[in-house]
């Protein structure tokens, strides 16, 4: 039982991240329709970024959110504008998922060639303190990486619901045309996203170098997870995504301690499986129209 | 157009089987054998996703099962090496693709978006089960297949190239064959409008399941000649995210939703693949410049060679019938 | 001595017969091919081999420089051609398609990984190629029992930690463990490894507690550890690579759990990065295997160590081993060279499957299948270094027994 709750307190915090990555994701789905495919390596370009700011300035991995953030919104902006905005016709959303996909390989690409392959991993003096509370261990490092998610995913969603540019966000995302008929400049929203979109890939970025080792190759692995994260929650579903990546952050660690570890990500895309079984719109999500 | 239609495809089977008896140096055979090879995945890529307007990303799973399927069919029933493995392919495909229905029942409750992510993660799915599933595949270690000795040196690698041929020419016929049949024009109903084409009393869940049953039927024997051929397979190396997108980009190049698109796709990629790596190869550049080219591709010529050069003529062709017309009307 | 005509004759003769052997066998290579040897090389220079593939391709380069310098091989010059796989066994193959029946080599040398040497060597068997390899040690590359292969490091992967093994039969009854858990990771060169040993080790009373094996992508070692810990093993013997060797240390350190024997196939064997890694005061009393390290008195070593710092800087210690490896393969085609005047491929192969060969990886013998019959070393950090610590006749410093606790010297 002890190392049940444990594996479950592990699987939170870890799934706290992924919430963190995955939110952007959904969100710039639930506005423009464009799933993109790059986010995992996007998260994997903070990671280096983070790490490059550590080894060679020596600034600390969760202070430097606050550089690579900005950096990746203005990068967000710009592939939004060169590759998704030009996207057109009425097949423009699968075209995306191509593009985005595509620039993935190229992100995964210029990495290798700066990087190389070998795993790297961003690690400050505190990496390997370890908290017990109540007999149970907490690693620091973790347990900072989920406030700190857990604090910008509360930011998001504060901005999207007190603010006019988050009025404007989720008037388009509820009626793109009406929006636009009421002043909404659609473009500006839909760029402003994508770079808002990126930045949670970055600020998740930064923090995942300091829990996990990664290469340029890594994108594959997270990108799969975050894209059945989305589609578990629902596609567009803020809500959806938080929850679906905790439960997803849960199992896997349930069924590494308690079965193998070969399995346990298997077993979240059982559970995928059989919730698109009864409800194949996800937990939280709503019928998409035909197209 | 049926005239046109069959001298391109005579033409076709005519310069394929005498390629590699013209060109038979075993260097040129190979590439021959990797370029059907893509251009079959990406014919029958096409024969679900050109068709239904729903996009599988997961394709490349069941080419890595039939990869397998074949491995441990050698394995554990000794089909024997030499040309015996090929008459059993037919048996592999079939089962991969009765197989896959289920899976392809629950996808297809989704729609669009959702359809494309699931579909991706078959891909890890059917990764990890070759990983886990030891005793069957042999995991991480890689599933070794007999090399045949029947087949002699000098023309070792023939009956794999009339293999992929039969292969592509097959994905073709049923392409063919769907583009002038009633499951043609159900397909394509759905593709425009699919609660209509439900309101119009098609099966619509059925006719999907059809097409993805004829696409899975032939990827899954692609990926056991090419299983054969290379005789060492891996779970990465079976279920490689890298051939999927290449399908789709061929698709994409020469054209979705056309019978020979996704050859032509193939026919320039391939050679224009191997010839890069020849000669920038080493410059680290390689996935990026891949990347490149798709994005290209997608942003510059998003229908594909083949509509655009038919807009082409089509346009040149009225074109020439104003400027006559006008002509006239000036005498 | 005294000149007798009958002895100048005979001194004459003797000179003019080597001259014509020498002009036979000058004869013989340009019939071969004139101009340079060329030799066919796949390597993952993109992709997930590729930081190894390119370690690969610094020591083919550097073996190619030498030789050359030194005339060449045979009198002709060594030209690589080297070809990028993208990390991929159907573009290896076809590379090697290429070489053979394209460009026309001389030789082929092996790609980087099993994954890759396995399906390549098939196609270099079928063509009559010599098939010497430096990095394809797993089980699949000897399973097609092809007698073309030749492995250039000391053991084959699986059997290359049997030499930890020996040391603990080595040990005093009471200081040998007797309980052991193995986690282990899900790739060719890892878990069968650890498997290997416990099978070993349970026939010598070891008792097993706990096994598991993890995949790649596992970057937590704590659930693992935890597990294993839980079991109060007196060793951990992990199958691994680096990353989650790295991970594996850090757990036990975050755990303050100190079993008395650490052995982890991969990952404390890198000098430079391990310490960087697990902290410089974690590393004492780690046990790993090495086919190569900087410091070995085989043959050739002291100088390719030189050659290679003065070719691509840093030191000894960042030399990666798969170099050596490669600059092996090189040094066994000039070996039987000299020996049989001839790079022939059938006479390379029915040279090397006799006798030992000298080379930066050791003296080499192979079976017939190309499985080298030596043995790895085993290495351990003492005092914040890496020594290899047995076989015996290579030891550089006695082993630590038992290790000691985390953060001491």
């Amino acid at each position: 039982m002890h190392q049940v709750i444990q594996a479950v307190i592990l699987g939170l915090l870890i799934g706290g991240v992924y919430a963190l990555m995955a939110s952007g994701l959904t969100l710039v789905f639930g506005i423009m329709r464009v799933i993109n495919v790059a986010q995992g390596a996007l998260v994997i370009l903070a990671a280096y970024l983070s790490y490059a700011l550590f080894s060679h300035a020596h600034v600390d991995p969760f202070l430097s959110v606050l550089i690579v953030t900005p950096a990746m919104f203005v990068l967000g902006v710009l592939v939004q504008i060169v590759f998704v905005r030009s996207l057109r016709g009425d097949d423009a959303e699968e075209l995306s998922l191509l593009v985005t996909w595509a620039l993935a390989l190229g992100i995964e690409g210029v990495l290798s060639v700066i990087f190389k392959t070998t795993y790297r991993a961003t690690s400050p003096s505190y990496a390997d303190k370890t908290l017990t509370v109540f007999g149970y261990q907490v690693q620091f490092v973790r347990l900072m990486a989920f406030v700190g998610s857990a604090a910008l995913l509360l930011v998001l969603s504060l901005l999207l619901t007190r603010t006019k540019f988050g009025r404007a966000v989720r008037a388009t995302v509820q009626n793109p045309t009406a929006a636009t008929l009421l002043g909404v400049d659609a473009n500006r929203v839909q760029t402003l996203s994508f770079g808002l979109g990126v930045s949670m890939a970055a600020a998740a970025g930064a923090v995942y170098g300091v829990i996990y080792p990664f290469n340029p190759g890594s994108h594959y692995d997270l990108i799969s997870r975050l894209l059945s994260i989305v589609v578990l929650g629902g596609l567009g579903s803020l809500g959806g995504a938080v929850v679906a990546a905790l439960v997803m952050g849960v199992t896997e660690a349930v069924v590494a301690v308690e079965w193998q570890p070969t399995w346990a990500s298997f077993s979240y895309f059982i559970v995928l499986i059989v919730v698109l079984l009864i409800r194949p719109q996800g937990i939280f999500g709503v019928r998409e129209r035909a197209l | 157009m049926t005239r046109n239609g069959l001298l391109r495809g005579g033409a076709f089977v005519a310069a394929g089987i005498a390629f590699p008896l013209l060109f038979n140096a075993a260097w040129l055979v190979n590439i021959g054998i990797l370029t059907l090879m893509y251009a079959a995945l990406a014919v029958s890529w096409n024969l679900f996703s050109g068709f239904t307007g729903y996009i599988t990303l997961g394709q490349v799973a069941f080419f890595g099962l039939g990869a397998y399927s074949l491995g441990i069919t050698f394995e554990h029933f000794g089909i024997g090496s030499g040309y015996n493995p090929f008459y059993v392919l037919p048996i592999v495909g079939a089962c991969v693709a009765f197989a896959s229905l289920p899976v392809a029942w629950i996808a297809l409750r989704t729609r669009a978006m959702t359809f494309a992510i699931v579909t991706l993660t078959l891909l890890f799915i059917v990764q990890q089960l070759a990983f886990n599933l030891h005793s069957l595949t042999h995991g991480s270690s890689g599933l070794m297949l007999p090399t045949p000795t029947t087949f002699g040196v000098d023309n070792y690698d023939r009956p794999f190239y009339y293999a992929m041929l039969g292969l592509v020419l097959l994905a073709l016929l049923i392409c063919w064959g769907i583009l002038r049949s009633k499951l043609g024009l159900m397909l394509l109903s759905i593709r425009e409008d699919e609660e209509k084409a439900r309101g119009l009393g098609i099966r619509v869940t059925g006719t999907k399941l059809v097409a993805w049953w004829l696409h899975v039927f032939v990827t899954a024997m692609v990926g056991g000649v090419w299983a054969y051929y290379l005789t060492f397979i891996y779970p990465e190396s079976s279920v490689d995210p890298l051939v999927m997108i290449g399908a789709v980009l061929m698709t994409f190049l020469g054209g979705r939703g056309t019978l020979w698109g996704p050859v032509v796709g193939a026919l320039v990629l391939v050679p224009a693949q191997q010839y890069m790596l020849i000669h920038l190869g080493g410059s680290q550049l390689y996935l990026v410049g891949y990347a490149a080219v798709f994005m290209v591709v997608l942003l510059v010529l998003p229908r594909g060679i083949i509509p655009s050069i038919r807009d082409g003529v089509v346009r040149t062709r009225e074109r020439q019938r104003t400027r006559g017309g006008a002509a006239k009307a000036a005498v | 001595m005294s000149r007798t005509p009958a002895r100048l004759a005979a001194v004459a003769a003797a000179g003019t017969l080597v001259a014509v052997a020498a002009t036979a066998a000058t004869a013989g290579a340009t019939r071969a091919g004139a101009g340079p040897i060329k030799i066919g090389i796949s390597l993952s220079l993109s992709g997930d081999f590729s930081d190894s593939g390119k370690a690969a391709q610094r020591g083919y380069k550097l073996w190619a420089k030498v030789a050359n310098s030194h005339g060449g091989v045979l009198g002709r010059k060594v030209q690589l051609v080297i070809q990028d796989d993208t990390s991929s066994p159907t573009q290896a193959q076809t590379n090697y398609q290429n070489f053979i029946t394209k460009d026309k080599v001389d030789l082929v040398f092996g790609p980087f990984s099993t994954l890759l040497t396995a399906p390549s060597a098939a196609v270099a068997n079928r063509y009559g190629y010599a098939f010497i390899e430096p990095a394809g040690g797993g089980p699949a590359v000897f399973q097609e029992k092809l007698h073309n292969v030749f492995f250039t490091q000391p053991a084959p992967v699986l059997q290359s930690a049997d030499v930890f093994v020996k040391f603990l039969s080595s040990l005093p009854k009471s200081q040998r463990p007797k309980t052991a858990a193995y986690p282990s990771l899900d790739d060719p060169f890892s878990s069968p490894i650890a498997d290997q040993v416990r099978a070993l080790l349970q026939k010598k009373g070891v008792k097993t507690v706990y096994k598991t094996i993890y995949p790649s992508e596992t970057t937590d070692m704590g659930p693992v550890i935890q597990k294993a810990a839980s079991k109060h093993p007196d060793a951990i013997i992990g199958g691994t690579q680096n990353g989650d060797a790295y991970a594996q240390v850090k757990a036990m350190v975050q755990q303050k759990f100190s079993p008395k024997f650490v052995f982890l196939t991969n990952g404390p064997n890198d000098p430079a990065e391990f310490p960087s890694k697990v902290g410089a005061k974690n590393v004492n009393g780690i046990f790993s295997t090495g086919d190569w390290f900087p410091q070995e008195k085989s043959f050739g070593n002291a100088a390719f160590v030189k050659a290679y710092v003065k070719a691509y800087g840093g030191s000894s210690a960042t030399i990666d081993p798969s170099s050596a490896e490669a600059f092996a393969a090189g040094q066994l085609v000039q070996e039987v060279a000299a020996k049989t005047k001839s790079i022939d491929n059938k006479t390379v192969i029915s040279t090397l499957h006799k006798g030992t060969w000298k080379t930066v990886e050791g003296n080499l013998r192979w079976n017939s299948i190309g499985e080298p019959q030596g043995s790895d070393l085993l290495m351990e950090w003492i005092g914040g270094k890496l020594y290899p610590v047995y076989p015996k006749a290579l030891a550089l410093h006695k082993p630590l027994v038992p290790k000691p606790g985390w953060g001491s010297k």
